[in-house]
């Protein structure tokens, strides 16, 4: 004890350079979510009081049997794994495209072009995604139009508006994962590819056994990235659907909120810490999984 | 190449095809956004589609001069003042921090701090919305600059860019300016802070355009339109009922504009920044 006290004394000059960080990062960090937890053991009624009522895990059972939350958390993983697949092969795609020696001049803009929706602050993205959906306004069913293709009923019908969203989220979000991919593409060994070339491998066997292999980093982040990203989706719901229609696009994070918005404060922040878990488990087990396969 | 001729120069016009028209694809809304807040609804209505507005005119904006019975000015003014300040100290605060952080990972209490960090970041804080607002009430922050300034000031790109540049300083950098008798604040102040420009030029950018889009704590914070930024302001617009398409899409340019012009002028610096970032998580 009293050496930690010497140690901490004769380094207190690195305690005040962290000290400001230390302080934002338990006020704003680790306070929230203790509280957060907190109130997920109390009765919704008396969560805000200063002595509120614990009730143990009845909250997590009311959620837990609630059939519209285990709908919500099904088209969540649903939605999940649907924009994660779909980021991830349109980023590859496009990075291979802008890394191939086809396209030397203006490559810059194709990137700039494809980046600036992730720097786009996503509110003013999602707006104009919302009115280029509409019937009445929007561009996209007046192009289908003029095409003479049927319409697109986008945000209006609980069939296709799971489809609008991850297209809106897929703009905002595929340049930051293209990056990733074509940094890694551009660190690559590309004597491997000259000597595969000498051997007679063919372009598709170069690209499958050569160079893909090669991206595992970028593709472990990515998919790390674009989990944790997408299991949270909230933003785009707001100010796209509400979560509807028909409850089609109403995913946990949005669920959670209109319950803390009716007063259900236990409920909520049950359904915030179950989130936060899965969200815990899936990137470890993921990074776990990835780290087996490059030691293997 | 065993590849003819003619092979390639087909493969090469149907890449820049493709690469094209997903670039038009990408930026088309931009377009759409920016011709449509210079055309009446009526108009729009008629022939969504249209290129170039029948007319430029500039009516719209001051139309909008006033929203939710706050002048324009003003969101514009939150919006700067908000993303400005939350970014020097961010960046002031998360130098600090990281640097300690690894150059003396083994004190008591560091490692901690660093785990409770990264775990932070990962919670869904759009779930913090009443334990954030509770916490901003017991310290007398709600509805104040301060609360919304404060909570954002950490953001997870940017400690781990700064923590990748100081694990890369080698060990005789520091045992050099030890030798020559430096304390450890001339160390950092003297030695270090200047290495770290370009680090601190990136996380500056990057944390500015980060902040500019932030929303949601910027609302839960607020207790009048008064402190919003402009993408709460433009939620707050595009929520009423009858919503004024022109003006909604007036003000989402005015939104996007400073952020879009300062990422070309920047673009290698945010991009490459943005990776590296990332890369490390």
């Amino acid at each position: 004890m009293i050496e930690t006290l010497d140690v901490v004394w004769r380094h207190r000059i690195f305690y005040l350079f962290v000290l400001p960080f230390a302080v934002l990062t338990i006020l704003f960090g680790l306070w929230p979510i203790l509280l957060s937890i907190q109130v997920s053991f109390t009765a919704s009624a008396t969560a805000l009081r200063p002595n509120p009522t614990y009730v143990g895990f009845a909250n997590y059972l009311v959620v837990l049997s609630d059939p519209a939350f285990l709908a919500s958390l099904t088209k969540t993983f649903l939605y999940t794994a649907l924009s994660v697949v779909a980021n991830l092969a349109f980023a590859l795609g496009v990075a291979v495209l802008l890394d191939s020696a086809l396209l030397t001049r203006g490559n810059l803009f194709f990137r700039l072009a494809i980046f600036l929706p992730v720097v786009t602050p996503d509110v003013a993205g999602y707006v104009v995604w919302r009115w280029l959906f509409d019937r009445s306004f929007g561009a996209i069913n007046a192009m289908l139009e003029m095409i003479g293709a049927p319409a697109f009923a986008g945000l209006t019908s609980a069939r296709t508006a799971m489809a609008s969203l991850l297209i809106a989220e897929l703009w905002h979000h595929a340049g930051f994962y293209m990056i990733i991919f074509l940094a890694n593409l551009s660190m690559r060994d590309k004597a491997l590819e000259e000597a595969a070339h000498v051997d007679g491998a063919t372009a598709w066997q170069r690209w499958r056994y050569v160079i893909l292999p090669q991206l595992k980093p970028a593709l472990i982040i990515n998919t790390v990235y674009a989990l944790i990203q997408f299991l949270k989706t909230f933003t785009v719901v707001v100010v796209m659907t509400k979560g509807g229609p028909n409850e089609a696009t109403n995913f946990v994070s949005y669920y959670a909120y209109q319950l803390f918005d009716q007063g259900r404060y236990g409920e909520a922040t049950a359904m915030a810490t179950i989130l936060f878990a899965i969200v815990i488990l899936i990137s470890l087990t993921f990074y776990r999984i990835a780290d087996r396969e490059v030691a293997a | 190449m065993s590849i003819a001729r003619g092979d390639n120069r087909a493969l090469q016009i149907a890449a820049y095809a493709l690469a094209g028209t997903i670039s038009l694809a990408f930026l088309y809304p931009y377009w759409w956004m920016l011709v449509s807040a210079f055309r009446a609804t009526k108009a729009i209505m008629a022939a969504p589609i249209r290129l170039w507005p029948e007319t430029l005119d500039f009516s719209i904006f001051a139309e909008i001069a006033q929203i939710g019975g706050v002048p324009l000015w003003r969101y514009i003014a939150n919006s700067f003042a908000i993303t400005g300040l939350s970014t020097v100290l961010g960046v002031t605060i998360t130098a600090l921090g990281a640097y300690a952080l690894t150059r003396m990972p083994k004190l008591p209490g560091f490692a901690t701090l660093r785990t409770v960090f990264l775990v932070a970041i990962m919670y869904p804080y759009m779930l913090l919305v009443i334990p954030v607002y509770l916490v901003m009430y017991k310290l007398g922050l709600l509805g104040s600059y301060a609360g919304i300034i404060l909570f954002l000031a950490l953001g997870p790109i940017q400690f781990f860019l700064f923590e990748q540049f100081f694990r890369k300083i080698p060990a005789e950098v520091i045992e050099a300016a030890i030798i020559d008798g430096a304390s450890e604040a001339q160390i950092l102040f003297r030695v270090i802070l200047p290495m770290a420009a370009p680090v601190t030029a990136t996380v500056a950018l990057i944390t500015f355009l980060l902040n500019w889009a932030q929303w949601f704590p910027i609302m839960v914070i607020s207790k009048t339109p008064d402190t919003y930024t402009l993408p709460v302001a433009l939620l707050a617009m595009n929520t009423e009922l009858g919503a004024n398409f022109q003006g909604i899409m007036a003000l989402a340019v005015i939104t996007t504009l400073p952020v879009a012009v300062l990422f070309l002028l920047a673009q290698k610096r945010v991009m490459e920044g943005m990776a590296a970032g990332a890369v490390k998580g």
